[in-house]
């Protein structure tokens, strides 16, 4: 008897790791559309956008082992994104220490509305003195720590308990991370709402 | 600028957050009711929370969809 011939139970255990690769595959690449949302702005261009995001599948589909089934598939994902991100060193940054102190949370409404000719503009007219532009550019502004908190749960729609995980970071610094990056977004808005 | 009310703007995103204990929502509720422009200011930064999303969303390229499919183990 040839020593290459597969017995029957490990012929049934290759065909189903295959079956389940397959599916894993398939789930990760039902989500890609969510991965790159992330990714675009968490990167400086496009470009870098689409190598992470292809980086990311590479890796995924290479260690597919190591994803425990029923878990947050999404959030590995992103797990591996942040970690490639990191690894491009975009690390040389400004620590959130040496951020500079953030205006308060009405600071943006107050700048906005003080540029208003009418005496108290309803809160919709107040919103369109900001324009798609503006966001994009100020998210880009906003320092790496705080950014890639507020992409993961205002853009990427991730729990606090999913962003602590992805980043490896406590929910408590998910938190406070959050609401500086959101007033630090708010003071960036501000400033070009405010020059156009 | 603004009303002033330094304790609603602290309370303003852990309220929008739902991260408040009833106590506190209930005390952001009722300082809301009585103050327009904490109001005004709460539901502008709903809007801008969906603003914000929504400006930042940027379809993924066709050519990286196929680019991925083609990173399968059976391609």
């Amino acid at each position: 008897m040839s020593e290459s011939a597969p017995t029957a139970a490990e012929t049934r255990r290759i065909a189903e790791e295959a079956r389940d690769r397959v599916r894993f595959e398939e789930e990760a690449l039902q989500l890609s559309d969510q991965v790159y949302r992330v990714a675009r702005r968490l990167a400086g261009s496009r470009e870098e956008a689409e190598d992470l995001v292809q980086d990311t599948y590479a890796r995924a589909f290479r260690s597919w082992q190591q994803y425990q089934p029923g878990t947050n598939l999404r959030a590995w994902l992103l797990r591996i994104l942040t970690n490639l991100n990191i690894d491009r060193g975009r690390r040389v940054q400004r620590t959130p220490e040496q951020t500079p102190l953030e205006e308060g949370d009405y600071y943006l409404y107050n700048r906005l509305e003080s540029t208003m000719p009418d005496e108290n503009p309803d809160e919709e007219r107040v919103l369109e003195r900001l324009s798609q532009n503006a966001v994009v550019e100020s998210l880009a502004e906003v320092p790496h720590d705080f950014r890639d908190v507020l992409v993961l749960v205002d853009i990427g729609e991730f729990s606090y308990a999913e962003a602590a995980q992805i980043l490896d970071i406590p929910v408590g610094t998910v938190m406070s991370r959050l609401h500086r990056g959101r007033r630090i977004l708010k003071q960036q808005l501000a400033d070009k709402a405010v020059v156009n | 600028m603004g009303c002033g009310c330094d304790d609603c703007e602290m309370m303003m995103q852990p309220y929008l957050d739902g991260v408040l204990s009833e106590e506190e929502i209930r005390e952001a509720q009722e300082h809301l009711e009585r103050c327009p422009g904490c109001d005004k200011r709460f539901r502008f930064e709903e809007k801008l929370r969906h603003f914000v999303r929504v400006a930042a969303d940027e379809p993924m390229p066709e050519a990286l969809k196929v680019r991925l499919a083609g990173l399968r183990s059976g391609d």
